[in-house]
C-alpha cells in the first residue's frame, strides 16, 4: 500500500495507519475548533479601526498586515473564517436534516418517491449560486438569508445517497426475514436501517462543509448578504481587489490561503473519517 | 483524494485570479508611454455618478451639478461660484417675482448648423418641467418665446432661486429632439458629440463654431472605469487624468501629480425627527425613531463627535469639517459653527435629559429605551462606509451604540423614514436647503425633508429666503434658518442632521497639464467646469 508506505517513514513512526489517521484527524479538528473558539475571544476593540496604522505590510504586530481602515487582517480573517465555519455548520446540519426527512419520505411509497426525485431534479437543474442568491434575497438578506440560502441548496446529493441506500437495504434478505418474523417497521428502521445510514449522515454533513463554506464565500464576494464592513471571507477578498493596483497584496493572499486551508482541512477530516468508519475503504 | 484535488485547484484558481489581476497592473506601471496627442485628453472621471444611464440628455439630468460640455446653459458659475452670462445676455424679473424675461445671444448655432433661438430655450424648459427629471422645476408654469431672442418664464411661486435652474439645464434643439436624443446629442456647447461606446467611453471633439473661447484640448475622451482600474490605467500612461479614491492620495506615479480639490459636497447623517408611534407612510414604511427623535441624542452626537479625527482617519485627511451642510456657501451661517469633540459636554447633555447607563454595559438608557440605532450607508461609496464605521466607534465614547449597516438605495428607500442614513449633499444652489428643511418639501421619492422636520420659525425664514430677489436679504434669511440665536436646523438649534465633513475630490493628472483655477466642486464633482482654461504646458 503506497499510502502507508510513505506515512510510516515520516513523523509518526511507530504508529499504525489507523492511529496515524486518528491523530491527523484530531489535529486538524483541533485547528478548526481553535478558529471557531478564537471568535469568542475577539472583542470589539481589536476589530475596530485604527487609522494610525493603515495599509501596513505583514509584520510581527500584524501577521496578516492591516487594511485601508487600519483593521488587523489576522483578526479579521479569523473572524471571517469563524463566521464561515459557523454558517457552514448550521447550513450543513439543516441540509442533513432535510435530506434525512426527504430520504425517509421517499421510502414510504411510489408517489412520495417520485416526488422526492422530482424535487431533487428541480433543485439540481437551477445553477447552485443563482439559487443561493435568490433564496437569500427572498428571505430578506443578511446572515440568516445566506445561511438559509446555503442550507436549502445543499441537501440534494445526500438525499439521493440516502434514498439509494434505503432502496438497496429494502431488498436485502435479512430485512425480509426480519419482516417475516413479525418485527415492526419501526424496529426494522432502528435496528437495521440506522446503523447503515448514520455513517452516511456524519460523512455527508462533514463533506458538505467545504461546499457550504466556498458558497458562502462566493455569495459574500459578490456582495450579497452581509454588510461590507463585517468580516466575512468573501467580503475581505472582494475588498482586497480594489487595493491590488496599489500593491497591497497581503489583503488577498493571506485570507485566500486561510480559506483554502480550512476548506481542505474539512475535506481531509471527511476522507479520514470515511476510512475509520468504513474499514473496507481503508485499504483502497 | 480526487475531491481534495479539485477543491485545491478551485482555491488556487480563486487566489490566482485575484493575484494576477493585481500583478499585471503593477507590471504595466513600469512602462511609460504616451498614447494620446498633445491636444487630446483622455480622462476617467465621473466615477461617482458614473455613466449617465439615459445618455447625455439635460432633460433627464445630464449636466445637472456639472458642466454639460455638449450643451450650453443660459447662465453659468465662475470659479468664485458667482453667476455669469453664458447663452443669456441679461434678464429682468417682474415686481411680483412671477415673470422672468431672459434675452439670449443671437448668433449661436447648434452643432448641426441650425441657429439656436428662444423657441429652443422655451422647448427645453417646458419639456424638462414635464419630464420630472433630477431638476426640481415644480415652480415653472410655462416658458414662452416672445421673439427670436427673448424668452419669458411664468412661475407659479415667486422663488428667486429660479435663476439657479436657468444655470443647470443645457439647451436642446427642438428640431432634433426625440426620446433617443441622449444617445446622439446635439447642442451648442464647447464640445461636439462624436461617439459613445456604452459601458466604455464617450468621445467629444471641440466645436469650431463655439461662441466662447476655443478649448485647448481638441479631443476629449471620457472613459468609464472603476476608480482602482482608472488608477492602474493612469499608472500605465493610458489615460491623462483619473479620479482616484482618497486612500490613494499618497501614491507616487512618475510624470503625474495628485490634485486634491475642495468641495461643498458634505457628508451627513440624517436623523428621523418623529418618534415611532406605529405610523406608516402611504407605501407602508415605518415612520420615526424613538432614539433620534430625542434632541439630546442628536445634540450630544453633534458635540461629542470629533470631526477632524473623522477626516484624518476615514477620509485620509482629504476633507474639511462641516457643521451645517452649507458652511462654505455665502448662505452658510458662521454663528452656527462650534467646537466639537467635547465628550464631557456631550455626556452632560445626555445625563441632563435622563439618559443614564443603569445596567453597566456602556450604553445609556432612558425609560427602558437603549440609546442605539442603525446607520445605513451605500456600500459602493467607500467614504460613507468609513464615516459610518468611525462615527459608530466615536459614539461609543459617549454611550451611544450606532450599528453601521450597508444597504442598497432600494433598501434605504424603505427604511429612510425610521433609520438614519449617510447622505451626501453639495449644491451651489441654496434651494437644496429649502428642500431639505422646509416642512412642506417632504417628498420621499427624492429624499426631500426625509427626516420630516417641522419648525414653523425655520419655515418662515426659508420661505422668505427663497422668495427674496435681493441676494443679501435672501442669504441673511438662509443663515437665520440655520441658527437665529434661539432655534434653527443647525446643531445649536434642533440638530436635525449630523454633518461631518465635506470631501475633497482627488485626481491624478499628467504633470504638464495646467488646470487653471478649478471651480468649487459640487456633489459628484465638476472637474470639467473650467475645461476652457485647461492647457498643456
Amino acid at each position: 500500500m503506497t499510502a502507508s508506505g510513505t506515512i510510516s517513514k515520516g513523523l509518526f513512526r511507530g504508529f499504525n495507519l489507523r492511529q496515524k489517521t486518528i491523530l491527523l484527524t484530531s489535529f486538524i479538528s483541533l485547528l478548526l475548533i481553535a478558529i471557531v473558539a478564537s471568535n469568542f475571544f475577539i472583542d470589539n476593540r481589536s476589530m475596530s479601526t485604527d487609522f494610525e496604522s493603515k495599509n501596513l505590510a505583514p509584520s510581527f504586530d500584524h501577521p496578516f498586515g492591516t487594511d485601508w481602515m487600519g483593521r488587523d487582517m489576522f483578526i479579521r480573517t479569523l473572524g471571517g473564517l469563524g463566521l464561515s465555519i459557523m454558517i457552514g455548520a448550521i447550513a450543513s446540519t439543516i441540509s442533513t436534516i432535510l435530506s434525512i426527512i426527504l430520504g425517509l419520505l421517499s421510502s414510504v411509497g411510489k408517489i412520495e418517491d417520485s416526488f422526492v426525485s422530482w424535487l431533487v431534479d428541480v433543485f439540481l437543474s437551477i445553477p447552485h449560486l443563482l439559487l443561493i442568491i435568490l433564496i437569500s434575497i427572498g428571505l430578506g438578506g443578511g446572515a440568516t438569508g445566506v445561511i438559509m440560502g446555503v442550507a436549502f441548496t445543499h441537501w440534494t446529493s445526500l438525499t439521493r445517497i440516502v434514498r439509494a441506500e434505503i432502496k438497496q437495504l429494502k431488498t436485502q434478505g435479512y430485512i425480509q426475514v426480519s419482516r417475516n418474523f413479525g418485527k415492526s417497521k419501526w424496529w426494522i428502521a432502528v435496528k437495521h436501517f440506522m446503523p447503515h445510514l448514520i455513517p452516511q449522515f456524519i460523512l455527508g454533513t462533514i463533506l458538505m462543509f467545504p461546499h457550504a463554506i466556498l458558497h458562502e464565500a462566493s455569495v459574500t464576494f459578490l456582495g450579497f448578504g452581509l454588510s461590507p464592513h463585517e468580516p466575512a471571507i468573501g467580503i475581505i477578498l472582494s475588498e482586497s481587489m480594489r487595493y491590488l493596483s496599489a500593491g497591497y497584496w497581503w489583503l488577498a493572499f493571506f485570507p485566500g490561503l486561510s480559506l483554502l486551508i480550512v476548506v481542505l482541512s474539512f475535506d481531509m477530516i471527511g476522507e479520514n473519517l470515511d476510512k475509520l468508519m468504513n474499514p473496507k475503504k481503508a485499504h483502497e | 483524494m480526487k475531491r481534495s484535488l479539485s477543491l485545491l485547484l478551485m482555491g488556487i484558481l480563486i487566489i490566482g485570479a485575484v493575484m494576477i489581476s493585481g500583478c499585471t497592473d503593477n507590471n504595466a506601471g513600469e512602462t511609460d508611454t504616451e498614447v494620446t496627442g498633445a491636444d487630446e485628453l483622455t480622462a476617467a472621471v465621473g466615477t461617482h455618478g458614473g455613466e449617465p444611464a439615459a445618455g447625455f440628455n439635460p432633460i433627464t439630468g445630464w449636466g445637472y451639478n456639472h458642466e454639460p460640455l455638449i450643451q450650453s446653459t443660459l447662465f453659468k458659475k465662475d470659479s468664485n461660484a458667482d453667476l455669469i452670462n453664458d447663452l443669456a445676455t441679461g434678464y429682468t424679473v417682474s415686481e411680483d417675482g412671477l415673470v422672468w424675461t431672459v434675452k439670449i445671444r443671437d448668433n449661436v448655432k447648434f452643432h448641426d448648423g441650425v441657429p439656436l433661438t428662444a423657441k429652443d430655450v422655451a422647448f427645453t424648459f417646458n419639456t424638462a418641467a414635464g419630464a420630472a427629471g433630477d431638476v426640481d422645476l415644480s415652480m415653472l408654469e410655462k416658458a414662452t418665446a416672445i421673439n427670436e431672442d427673448t424668452v419669458e418664464f411664468k412661475l407659479n411661486d415667486n422663488q428667486a432661486t429660479f435663476i439657479h435652474k436657468l444655470s443647470v439645464i443645457g439647451i436642446v434643439p427642438e428640431h432634433a429632439y426625440s426620446e433617443a436624443y441622449g444617445q446622439n446629442p446635439i447642442g451648442s456647447g464647447p464640445y461636439e458629440f462624436v461617439q459613445w461606446d456604452k459601458g466604455q467611453q464617450v468621445i467629444l471633439k471641440a466645436n469650431p463654431d463655439y461662441y466662447g473661447q476655443q478649448p485647448y484640448f481638441k479631443k476629449l475622451t471620457i472613459v468609464y472605469m472603476e476608480a482602482d482600474t482608472a488608477f492602474a490605467a493612469a499608472k500605465s500612461g493610458q489615460i491623462d487624468l483619473a479620479e482616484i479614491p482618497s486612500s490613494y492620495v499618497d501614491q507616487k506615479v512618475k510624470g503625474m501629480k495628485v490634485v486634491s480639490l475642495d468641495s461643498v459636497d458634505a457628508r451627513g447623517i440624517s436623523f428621523p425627527m418623529q418618534p415611532n408611534t406605529g405610523k406608516k407612510t402611504k407605501d407602508g414604511y415605518v415612520i420615526g425613531n424613538n432614539v433620534t427623535s430625542d434632541v439630546a441624542i442628536r445634540k450630544a452626537l453633534n458635540i461629542g463627535i470629533d470631526r477632524q479625527a473623522l477626516i484624518d482617519g476615514a477620509l485620509n485627511g482629504q476633507g474639511q469639517e462641516e457643521f451645517t451642510g452649507v458652511d462654505k456657501a455665502p448662505w452658510g451661517n458662521k454663528e452656527a459653527i462650534f467646537k466639537d469633540g467635547d465628550l464631557d459636554e456631550a455626556k452632560k447633555i445626555l445625563k441632563d435629559a435622563g439618559w443614564v447607563d443603569t445596567d453597566g454595559d456602556g450604553i445609556v438608557e432612558k425609560d427602558g429605551q437603549k440609546a442605539e440605532f442603525t446607520v445605513l450607508y451605500t456600500p459602493s461609496a467607500q467614504e460613507r462606509q468609513a464615516l459610518a464605521v468611525s462615527v459608530s466607534e466615536e459614539a461609543k465614547k459617549i454611550g451611544i451604540n450606532i450599528k453601521p449597516e450597508g444597504a442598497s438605495w432600494d433598501k434605504i428607500d424603505t427604511l429612510a423614514h425610521s433609520t438614519p442614513v449617510v447622505f451626501g449633499y453639495g449644491s451651489l444652489d441654496p434651494t437644496d436647503m429649502y428642500l431639505k428643511y422646509y416642512s412642506k418639501s417632504y417628498n420621499p421619492g427624492s429624499y426631500n425633508n426625509i427626516i420630516m422636520y417641522n419648525n414653523s420659525v425655520v419655515d418662515q425664514y426659508l420661505r422668505k429666503a427663497i422668495t427674496s430677489t435681493d441676494q443679501n436679504i435672501a442669504n441673511e434669511n438662509w443663515q437665520l434658518a440655520a441658527w437665529d440665536g434661539e432655534t434653527g436646523f443647525s446643531p445649536k438649534g434642533d440638530a436635525t442632521w449630523l454633518w461631518m465633513a465635506t470631501i475633497n475630490y482627488v485626481y491624478i493628472v499628467d504633470e504638464d497639464i495646467d488646470m487653471g483655477t478649478p471651480k468649487i466642486q459640487p456633489h459628484g464633482a465638476d472637474i470639467f467646469g473650467n475645461i476652457l482654461e485647461w492647457k498643456r504646458m
